[in-house]
């Protein structure tokens, strides 16, 4: 099957996903009036408790006394439109724009977990695997068990504590616990990309780039050290069944240096694995994210998805879980796509 | 996998890797000690602390071994408390210890019933039609691309947080993984030779099915339930910091880390140890899952 056709089948499996993913959070959010029912960011927070009446308004207003499914069509229409829905909650603005705003700040918390756990995570691996059963093998495989055993809410509020509270006290060097920028930068300067790291950079403003890389730290930490496990594991399992291969003991029997037989030889075969979790840790940070946002108080779309579950604003969660699954979807297909071109055994099927 | 002497190499081959890898070992003395504990936490504790409150003992540290900075403070009259108490007085040690068998009963729940659901459905998928096969694998599909702790949060607002409501939640969230697992361990079993072997010998489906197949391939889905009971501790405890907590009270690790926020900076140690807890019960069974996981994995054996 040419690459095309394969592509073309996967893109329209993957539509169907996502449309199963929207109706699946629709229906939950819609059609379970409990607790939090759908009208209740209408209802102003003045108004603890509500008339039935007003209740009523507002349901009619906003269309929620309709069958669920023309409902769904009227949210289709809405995300057609492109605003996706309105978020009360968020200012009385449309969904689009909410999500749009914030959406920059966990792309920059995720891409930085994802660059030191790849830094970490592959040097952990290959040197768990070339002294596998001695003590940087043991300690590698303490670190990374470690790693995924750890409740990221408690590390972050743990690294908080340390870095930010205790550091204090001891007068150190602190880091800043909360927030993705000094609230002195917050409006003051010019957005572009909305990653405030980049844009600090863009515009030449070192201060903002300092206060904006610190506040980076601690989140990236919290996150990497809760993905790491899984990429060393696989890249120390990987590279073992890689050295035991006869192209490896040939090219120690050449006489070639133990660092050129790993890093030239078995390491290029050994990645091919820790590619294709790829798409289970971006499936992992953006679960992550939404605890680790709330830890830190980061203004991204994680800690709004939380907020926007507590007012059960459908349009958000559904959103934020449309452009998830987008992501843990393409991811995998491209995972797939460089599999398939890193090993050419393997083919598209 | 049919002969009679394996069972005495295989215990032989155990106790290898438990001298070679001392991780493994520590693995499974703190699981131990772990379910001991919580299998005596009621007459260890009296399970009535959970309500009681003790307002002349709030938020103090017990002893002087450890200086929290000045915001903490330590007990009136040298009372000594080992992890020092909570905001309703009570000695936080006593608190996990009565956590622990509903974190741990909770988990075994949601594994156990996870993984038969998952055999079962990923069996049919690998002996039945590519049409029932491609429609179980397109469910799985979907519930494994939406981030299993939002979705768990969605349908604990929607449903309400309640004990039942949260191990229903993260059932319906883990049968994909066994699911997908067991399929593709049926279906590269299912190709072997002995298979062949036995159909030629007559052997009727279901027979190869349930004494052969399933049971050499369902190490694999062990190891991945032993390394589960961990991760689910982890979500259930995520659940409950988040605010999913269905009575303020309930001793459980996540609930005790979430109530211990408001005073993070004055008594540190309701966060720190609580957590700590969650953090080795989570790896106790992930070392246990890891070391099963070489025992079983042929291609790490010399």
């Amino acid at each position: 099957m040419g690459l095309l056709r394969f592509l073309a089948k996967r893109l329209l499996l993957m539509v169907g996903v996502l449309f199963g993913v929207s109706v699946i959070i629709f229906v939950l959010s819609r059609g379970f009036p409990g607790k939090y029912p759908p009208w209740v960011q209408y209802l102003s927070s003045l108004s603890s408790n509500p008339s039935p009446v007003v209740i009523e308004q507002i349901k009619a207003a906003h269309g929620f006394n309709l069958p669920l499914y023309e409902q769904y069509f009227f949210w289709l229409r809405d995300v057609f439109s492109g605003n996706w829905g309105i978020s009360v909650w968020a200012g009385n603005l449309p969904t689009y724009t909410v999500f749009a705003k914030r959406f920059p700040l966990t792309v920059e918390l995720a891409v930085s977990a994802l660059i030191v756990t790849l830094a970490i995570g592959i040097p952990l691996g290959i040197l768990s695997a070339t002294r596998s059963g001695k003590l940087p093998d043991h300690f590698a495989r303490l670190v990374s068990i470690s790693g995924y055993s750890l409740p990221v809410f408690w590390l972050g509020y743990l690294l908080q504590l340390l870095f930010a509270y205790y550091f204090k006290i001891w007068n150190l060097p602190y880091l800043p616990s909360s927030g993705a920028a000094d609230t002195a930068f917050i409006g003051t300067v010019p957005v572009i990309t909305g990653i405030p790291v980049l844009d600090s950079l863009l515009e030449g403003n070192i201060p903002y780039f300092q206060s904006a890389f610190a506040h980076l730290i601690l989140p990236t930490l919290t996150l990497s050290l809760s993905l790491l496990g899984y990429l060393t594991r696989t890249v120390r399992s990987s590279m073992l069944e890689v050295l035991r291969q006869d192209y490896i003991i040939q090219a120690r029997s050449k006489g070639l240096s133990e660092r050129v037989v790993i890093y030239r030889h078995a390491l290029r075969n050994a990645l091919i694995p820790a590619i294709t979790i790829m798409g289970l840790i971006f499936a992992f940070t953006l679960g992550g994210v939404v605890v680790i946002e709330y830890v830190f108080s980061w203004p991204g779309v994680g800690w709004a998805s939380l907020q926007a579950i507590f007012v059960n604003d459908s349009s958000f969660l559904m959103l934020f879980t449309i452009v998830s699954a987008a992501i843990i979807g393409l991811s995998n297909l491209a995972v797939d796509v460089i599999y398939g071109i890193l090993d050419p055994r393997i083919r598209l099927k | 996998m049919k002969s009679k002497s394996l069972p005495r190499v295989r215990i032989a081959y155990t106790l290898k890797i438990l001298t070679k890898n001392p991780l493994v070992l520590i693995g499974v003395i703190i699981a131990t000690i772990i379910v001991i504990l919580s299998l005596f936490s009621h007459v260890l504790v009296n399970p009535n602390l959970a309500n009681s409150v003790t307002f002349s003992n709030q938020l103090c540290w017990g002893n002087h071994l450890i200086n929290w900075g000045p915001s903490s403070t330590y007990c009136r009259n040298n009372h000594f408390y080992f992890l020092g108490t909570d905001y309703f007085g009570r000695d936080l040690l006593s608190m996990i210890i009565l956590a622990l068998p509903l974190d741990l009963a909770i988990a075994g729940i949601i594994v156990t019933s996870a993984f038969f659901i998952g055999l079962s459905l990923g069996s049919i998928a690998a002996y039945s039609g590519s049409f029932v096969d491609n429609i179980i694998l397109r469910i799985t599909d979907l519930f494994l691309s939406i981030p299993a702790l939002l979705l768990a949060l969605v349908i604990a607002v929607v449903f309400g947080p309640s004990l039942i409501n949260l191990t229903l939640i993260i059932m319906v969230l883990w049968w994909p993984i066994y699911t997908r697992l067991s399929r593709g361990q049926i279906l590269a079993e299912k190709e072997k030779n002995y298979v062949e072997a036995l159909k030629s010998m007559g052997a009727g489906d279901l027979r190869i099915i349930f004494r052969h197949i399933v049971p050499n391939s369902i190490f694999p889905l062990l190891v991945q339930a032993t390394i589960d009971i961990g991760s689910v501790i982890l979500i259930v405890s995520s659940l409950m910091f988040l605010g999913f907590s269905p009575a303020q009270n309930l001793p459980e690790l996540g609930n005790l880390v979430s109530e211990g926020i408001q005073n993070i900076y004055s008594a540190p140690w309701l966060i720190i140890f609580p957590g700590a807890t969650i953090f080795t019960v989570a790896l106790a069974f992930n070392l246990m899952g890891d070391g099963l996981r070489d025992l079983l994995d042929p291609r790490l054996r010399r």
